[in-house]
């Protein structure tokens, strides 16, 4: 019996890698017309607006052009030392790395403990919610702006309260030491509420018999919250920290109306900088350099993160 | 361990009463079913029990305390739910230990508590995984096991078994019993099916509309159901109801079938009454009714069989093997003490049995 078998057995595995292969074929035979038709318009374009100007930029970083003709003062990696040399541009990184931390710090915890007080079934949480989002749906540039007038001495709501004490107010704004924290303060007000929206969004998707039965297995609050809530808000925390990391990185066109960099670079974000130092003073070699190197730090960051944290997500 | 005393509890969420006045008082070690249709405020007082929803009226008390205003926490309840509630990221020792570390046990105490419920429950090869990679019959265990570890004064069971298919509900079934004679915790067990709670159960409670309709044990209930809803409620098939006015001892009805039955209270001459006989009463061969075979079910050792009597389609079940087709005539009787009547006003039963 199980030497039939296993003749039997052998027959077609003979016969079968043959006609896995023309299946194979035959299976991309089939979706070759699809292929032709489809693959070209998207990866023309691709190729045209996005593969090209970032190779362009690299080729751009290695000269010293203002723009205008060909590039033809081949430099090799001197826009590179520079920008590693430039005090502004490590002050620009140091920023990056501190707009990165507050909101891993401080905005995410609040944007945390905001979502879970306005998933509460308590009168007015739907009103909250739609006010804590409010920031974020402003324009960047108008949040700017009206930080600017916030933050100002003279007219603003700041000098407003520093007055009715009887007291001078300060110009956050024009002070190196305080201005990023301020223009920090703007960040958390501006994104905390998209945060919260996450975690909302989160949190409605955790199901309540499990909060239910760690009430009843005799959870506190605290434990509750730490050692069911959070665990199961965990894909929903490290989305958001991916989000504030490139956040972090993009940020440009709320520091502009608000300090635009200033006062001496003291405020700069790595865009602000490229933008500052290569567009503002026609150095498009140099500008394509800083270009490159955010780039690099963007893309490694990003894949990093998904690779290390976001793995099972 | 302790007893479970509900005096007179109420809840009603603005001016909506959802349920009135419920009086129940659960010995210790004993297991009771709450059992009535969906709606009917069963699950809402299991959760008012538990602590998880708040009581408007009334009074629950474990062993001798009053635990109105105690947390979940301090009730020291297990429960059961429908969707088991697991915590997804904790393996099943570690949602079973919960409790347990949360109290501030020792790790050896823990050890030993987890792996004897999962001895007990067959899940010791299963400790490490999570949830989502277990069976519906497996997590079902696991809500089981998370219930016991923790040696709890009452134990509450929120349609556990509704999510399982029916093989392995009949299963589960047979092991919550055996676990409860094992480990004779007092137990509340809501469920809408009137087979659970009959076969589970020591006393069962009917509701309907927030409102304790019947409690007693099983049979009772079967034997001597004290109102319409009960009597249709209980036994599957359903009782068959025919409307029908009073005559001394005999219900008529409409269409000139005579029902005789022990009255045991006093009616008016052509009171309107129902009267209820369940499938399995009827006996085939002899009797005074006659009806026409309309539809068979057959189900290998019974078949339900369903007869036109006088216009009133009507299920009879017959025992042992027989085959029975379509549209013969089939002559059926039901003894006295099988007719159950009930009064159409009130619902009430005004039969002696």
């Amino acid at each position: 019996m199980s030497q039939t078998s296993s003749v039997a057995d052998a027959a077609p595995a003979v016969t079968r890698s043959p006609s896995i292969a023309r299946a194979k074929r035959s299976q991309i035979r089939g979706k070759l017309p699809v292929l032709v038709l489809f693959l070209p318009p998207a990866l023309l374009l691709f190729t045209v607006f996005v593969i090209l100007p970032m190779g362009e930029a690299a080729w751009y970083s290695f000269y010293n052009w203002n723009g205008y003709g060909l590039p033809d003062q081949w430099i090799g990696t001197r826009n590179y030392e520079l920008i590693f040399n430039n005090g502004a541009f490590r002050q620009a990184l140091i920023n990056n790395g501190l707009i990165i931390l507050i909101s891993i710090l401080v905005q995410i915890p609040l944007a945390l403990w905001l979502a879970t007080m306005v998933t509460h079934r308590i009168k007015g949480a739907v009103a909250f919610r739609l006010l804590f989002f409010l920031p974020y749906v402003l324009a960047d540039v108008a949040a700017g702006m009206i930080w600017r007038f916030v933050y100002d001495g003279q007219f603003g709501l700041v000098a407003g309260i520093f007055n009715s004490f009887g007291m001078d107010a300060p110009f956050w704004l024009a002070d190196r030491q305080v201005a990023f924290y301020a223009v920090l303060g703007v960040i958390v007000w501006k994104y905390f509420g998209f945060h919260m929206m996450l975690f909302v969004a989160g949190l409605q998707a955790i199901d309540k018999n499990v909060l239910e039965a760690a009430d009843i297995d005799g959870a506190t609050g605290w434990q509750k919250f730490f050692r069911v809530t959070l665990p199961l808000l965990g894909s929903t925390v490290r989305l958001s920290v991916f989000f504030a990391v490139v956040g972090s990185l993009q940020l440009f066109d709320m520091i502009m109306p608000l300090t635009g960099g200033g006062p001496s670079n003291a405020t700069q974000t790595m865009v602000t900088f490229l933008y500052t130092f290569g567009v503002m003073r026609m150095q498009v070699g140099f500008g394509s350099a800083v270009g490159v190197v955010l780039f690099i730090i963007c893309v490694t960051l990003a894949f990093s993160y998904k690779r290390v944290f976001m793995k099972n997500d | 361990m302790a007893g479970l005393e509900l005096q007179n509890i109420a809840k009603s969420y603005g001016t909506v009463s959802v349920i009135e006045g419920i009086n129940l008082s659960v010995a210790d070690g004993e297991f009771v079913a709450l059992v009535g249709p969906s709606g009917c405020g069963k699950s809402t007082i299991l959760r008012m029990v538990a602590g998880l929803e708040d009581i408007t009226g009334g009074d629950i008390a474990i062993g001798d305390k009053i635990v109105n205003d105690l947390t979940p926490r301090e009730r020291n309840i297990a429960m059961v739910f429908q969707t088991y509630a697991l915590y997804p990221h904790m393996s099943v020792f570690k949602n079973m230990a919960f409790n347990l570390e949360l109290s501030g046990k020792p790790r050896a105490e823990i050890n030993a508590r987890v792996n004897q419920a999962a001895r007990m429950l067959e899940l010791e090869s299963l400790l490490e995984r999570k949830p989502s990679q277990l069976s519906g019959g497996q997590r079902q265990r696991v809500a089981m096991g998370r219930a016991i570890v923790r040696d709890p004064a009452v134990f509450l069971f929120d349609e556990p078994l509704s999510n399982l298919d029916a093989k392995l509900r009949v299963q589960m079934r047979s092991e919550i019993k055996a676990l409860h004679k094992k480990v004779g915790v007092t137990s509340i067990y809501v469920t809408h099916d009137q087979v659970e709670a009959m076969t589970l159960a020591d006393r069962v409670v009917v509701l309907n509309h927030g409102v304790i309709q019947q409690q007693g044990s099983p049979m009772e209930l079967y034997r001597r159901p004290a109102n319409l809803f009960v009597a249709g409620f209980i036994g599957s098939p359903a009782m068959n109801f025919f409307e029908a006015t009073v005559e001394d001892n005999t219900a008529r009805t409409a269409t000139g079938l005579a029902f005789p039955f022990t009255l045991a209270t006093s009616v008016t001459a052509g009171q309107r009454v129902i009267v209820g006989i369940r499938p399995e009463h009827f006996q085939t061969g002899s009797g005074s009714y006659k009806g026409d075979v309309t539809f068979v079910e057959p189900t290998g050792g019974q078949t339900f069989v369903t007869l036109d009597l006088g216009g009133h389609p009507t299920v009879v079940l017959v025992s042992g093997e027989h085959d029975i087709n379509s549209g013969e005539t089939l002559t059926v009787g039901v003894p006295t003490e099988r007719t159950y009547v009930f009064d159409t006003a009130t619902g009430q039963r005004i039969s002696q049995h």
